[in-house]
Order: structure tokens, then C-alpha cells, then sequence
């Protein structure tokens, strides 16, 4: 009685603390059926901790990567014309027109109109 | 640019490099990486034994649910109870994906301890006969166990590491539910205070011997130097017992308690707690099932497995319709 004889399978278990939070990994739990990855889930991880959303998945489904494959996501460091420390050269361009480089949280926040 | 070969054209001992490079740059391992076959060999001895000694753990605590003084108490120790289960459903999760590879699983871990080849902590085997035990437990055994604990939140392996975090999260509400319950008897009644003094002589030993021998002679097996390089763990047994002393020693006088060791004393010029020994050789036997209360508790595990084995086999797909 046992993963040998396909009782038990692997579920992972992700979570979310509250409506606006991401969805996170917890751990994972060995469980007969989804029904009972559920109520284990419940047990193990949110005695204590806030919940809004509980998923499981058997590990089987999901498709992780390889060693090989975490090694090259490593290599993807030269991403700079993606990010805005690409263009923090603009700073001291816009200096020159007696104007300020809009920050990330200005450019994020509406404008109210008007004079400040 | 430089172009590296592809890990998996890497040779074993290239693999093996490699795999020092990550732990010692605090990469985390994970269970489907290459590891060298002792880190997964020390892995699985540690994390089956840690699993089980959580579960056989619940044992001496739960034998004073129905017995607990009030209603208040009995749901902290209940609470307490159930977080010891779960400690050891993450632990022998994280165990049995290591031992996957090796075709073993939580059926073997049971079997295991039932047969007497995996070990479970001292501390597990001994009598808790008065309410003065279930509060040294949770305040002591509990805080000893943070101890050891916490120095492997930042292990190597990444599924112990972040099985260990939300442990020794628990651990926190344990050590102050203990303290609760002493800190009642310390305050009580003459009788209550011999009752908590009784216990304190009754876990001494056992908690010395907690943290296991101090040199490799006393060890029956010294894994402790491998463990540190492969950064699973952080300091020896003996650094983790003078820390317990460093933090538990003075609070214990305090309370007006008595250490059943005339000896013991900080010397300031060695910087440590100079104490008496406990006997290894009982060490030895007791973990080896040879306890006072070993063949009991084992005992007690096997009945519950057994009948719930018709559980198992109701939410069985696979089984046949009796």
C-alpha cells in the first residue's frame, strides 16, 4: 500500500494569502486522491497562516525544468535594454532642457492636471 | 564570450566540482539535481530520522491530552500535538523524494522504524509521567530542538531548508507554550515546584544527550565534519549544547530550579560551560530501542498504523471490492 502500488501520489500545493496575493508555492504532500490533497493541504500548511486559495496539482502534470535546463536560465544576464537602468543615461541628457528624468513612480502615477 | 560545455556532458568529476561551486556560492540543491551519493546518503539518514522523531515526538506529549489541567491546556497541547504530525508529514515528504531514486519510500520509512533500523531521538524514549514533563518537554526539549534546527535554515538542500523555516515558525508558539506551563508551576504551590524540579531531574541527561556526543570516540558514527563541508549543518554537537547552556542555564536559576549537576559552571577563561558527562554508552542504548519507554512507543506506533489500515485501503482506486 504505497507509490509502489499507485496509491499515494506526489501533489504539490500552492496557495494564496489574501484575494490580491500572487500564487505561491507551500510544499508538496503525498495524497491518495485531489479531494484528500486538499484536506491534507488544509492540515499541513494553514493551521495558523491566513488563506484565501488553496490549488493542488500532482507533480506528475506539472512540468518542471531540468538541471540542464535551470543551468541556462542562469546565462540570460544581458538584458539591460529590457530594464530601466538601460536608460539611466537620460538623467543627465534631460539635466541639459533644465528638466528632471521622470522616475518609475512618476511615470506610474496619474497625472492630477494643473500646475504644481 | 566563453562557450561551457552543457552540464550533461560534464564528467562525474566535473559534476562533482560543480556541485561544491553551487553549495559553497549558496545555491540551494534540489531533489532532482545531481548530488554526490553521500550528500544523499547523509541527507536521507538525517531528514528520515528528524521525520520520525517528530512523529514518535508526538507520543510522550499526547499521553497528556486527556489529562491536561484545564480546557485551555489541553487545546495548546493538542495544537501542539497536531504540529508534531505535521512536522513529520514535511519531513518524510522531503525524505522520500531523495530516497526516490533508490526505489524506497514512505512504506520503507515505516518499516524502518517498526524493524528497529531507523533511529529516533533520545529524548523520545523516555517517561513523561507528570504534567511537570509535558511543560520541560515543550520548554526544553522544544528549545533544544530550535536550536539544532535553526542552524540548518540556511542548508544546502532547498526542500529541508524550506521544510525547516516553517518548522521552526511552530517551534516558536512550542517553546512559549512550555514556558507557559512551567512558568505556572514555578509560580505555584510547593508541590507544583517539586513537581517541575522532579521533571527538570528527570530530563537532564536526556537533554545532554540531545544534542548528541561530543567527540568522534563517543560517536558511533561521525558524520558531523562531512555534514558541515556539505553545508547541511553549521556547527558541531558540542557548539549547539553550549549554546543551549548559554541560553537555558541561567533562566532555569532564576526560576529557583536546581540542575541535577553540582559541577556544572561557565568558566570564563575557556569561555564554556564546563559540565558533567552523560554516559554514552546508555546513549547507545537507549537510541538503539533499548530506552525505558522505546518498545512501548514503537509499540504504539505499530497499533495505529495497523489499524488504520483500513483506511488505506478504503480510499484505495486500485484495491479490490471486498
Amino acid at each position: 500500500m504505497s507509490q509502489k502500488d499507485g496509491f499515494y501520489s506526489v501533489y504539490e500545493v500552492f496557495s494564496k494569502k489574501t484575494d490580491k496575493s500572487p500564487l505561491q508555492h507551500q510544499f508538496s504532500l503525498l495524497a491518495p486522491n485531489e479531494e484528500m490533497a486538499l484536506i491534507m493541504a488544509r492540515e499541513n500548511f494553514f493551521r495558523r497562516e491566513p488563506v484565501a486559495d488553496i490549488w493542488v496539482a500532482k507533480r506528475d502534470d506539472i512540468r518542471m525544468t531540468t538541471q540542464e535546463e535551470r543551468e541556462m536560465l542562469k546565462r540570460l544576464n544581458n538584458k539591460e535594454y529590457r530594464e530601466t537602468r538601460g536608460y539611466g543615461y537620460l538623467k543627465k541628457k534631460w539635466r541639459n532642457y533644465q528638466q528632471e528624468q521622470f522616475t518609475e513612480q512618476s511615470l506610474l502615477s496619474n497625472s492630477k492636471g494643473g500646475k504644481e | 564570450m566563453t562557450i561551457e560545455k552543457s552540464f550533461d556532458q560534464l564528467t562525474e568529476e566535473e559534476k562533482y566540482e560543480h556541485f561544491l561551486n553551487r553549495i559553497d556560492a549558496g545555491e540551494k540543491i534540489e531533489p532532482k539535481d545531481w548530488m554526490p551519493d553521500d550528500y544523499r546518503q547523509s541527507l536521507i539518514r538525517l531528514i528520515s530520522m528528524h521525520g520520525i522523531s517528530e512523529i514518535m515526538g508526538a507520543l510522550p506529549e499526547k499521553e497528556w491530552v486527556p489529562k491536561a489541567p484545564s480546557l485551555h491546556r489541553k487545546l495548546a497541547i493538542m495544537a501542539k500535538v497536531q504540529d508534531e504530525m505535521g512536522h513529520g508529514q514535511l519531513l518524510l515528504r522531503v525524505a522520500e523524494d531523495l530516497m526516490e531514486p533508490l526505489g524506497m519510500n514512505r512504506e520503507d520509512i515505516m518499516q524502518n522504524l517498526f524493524s528497529g533500523k531507523l533511529k529516533f531521538h533520545n529524548v523520545f524514549h523516555m517517561k513523561a509521567p507528570t504534567w511537570g514533563d509535558a511543560g520541560i518537554i515543550a520548554w526544553l526539549v522544544d528549545g533544544a530542538a530550535i536550536i539544532s534546527q535553526s542552524m540548518m535554515l540556511d542548508s544546502s538542500y532547498g526542500p529541508y531548508a524550506r521544510a525547516l523555516k516553517r518548522i521552526c515558525a511552530e517551534e516558536v508558539f512550542h517553546a512559549q507554550h512550555g514556558e507557559s506551563i512551567i512558568m505556572a508551576l514555578a509560580e505555584g504551590t510547593p508541590e507544583q515546584r517539586e513537581l517541575l524540579q522532579d521533571a527538570l531531574n528527570r530530563w537532564w541527561t536526556a537533554l545532554l544527550m540531545f544534542f548528541g556526543p561530543k567527540s568522534k570516540e563517543n560517536a558511533s558514527t561521525s558524520h558531523v565534519d562531512k555534514n558541515i563541508r556539505y553545508k547541511i549543518r553549521e556547527k558541531t554537537n558540542e557548539e549547539l549544547r553550549q549554546e543551549f547552556f548559554t541560553k537555558y542555564v541561567p533562566r532555569i536559576w532564576s526560576l529557583g530550579l536546581t540542575i541535577p549537576d553540582e559541577t556544572i559552571h561557565f568558566d570564563e577563561e575557556q569561555g564554556l560551560w564546563v559540565y558533567q558527562d552523560p554516559d554514552w554508552n546508555e546513549f547507545k542504548e537507549i537510541v538503539t530501542g533499548n530506552g525505558p519507554q522505546s518498545k512501548e512507543r514503537l509499540e504504539l506506533r505499530k497499533i495505529s498504523y495497523d489499524s488504520n489500515a483500513w483506511v488505506r485501503e478504503a480510499l484505495n482506486p486500485t484495491s479490490k471490492a471486498v
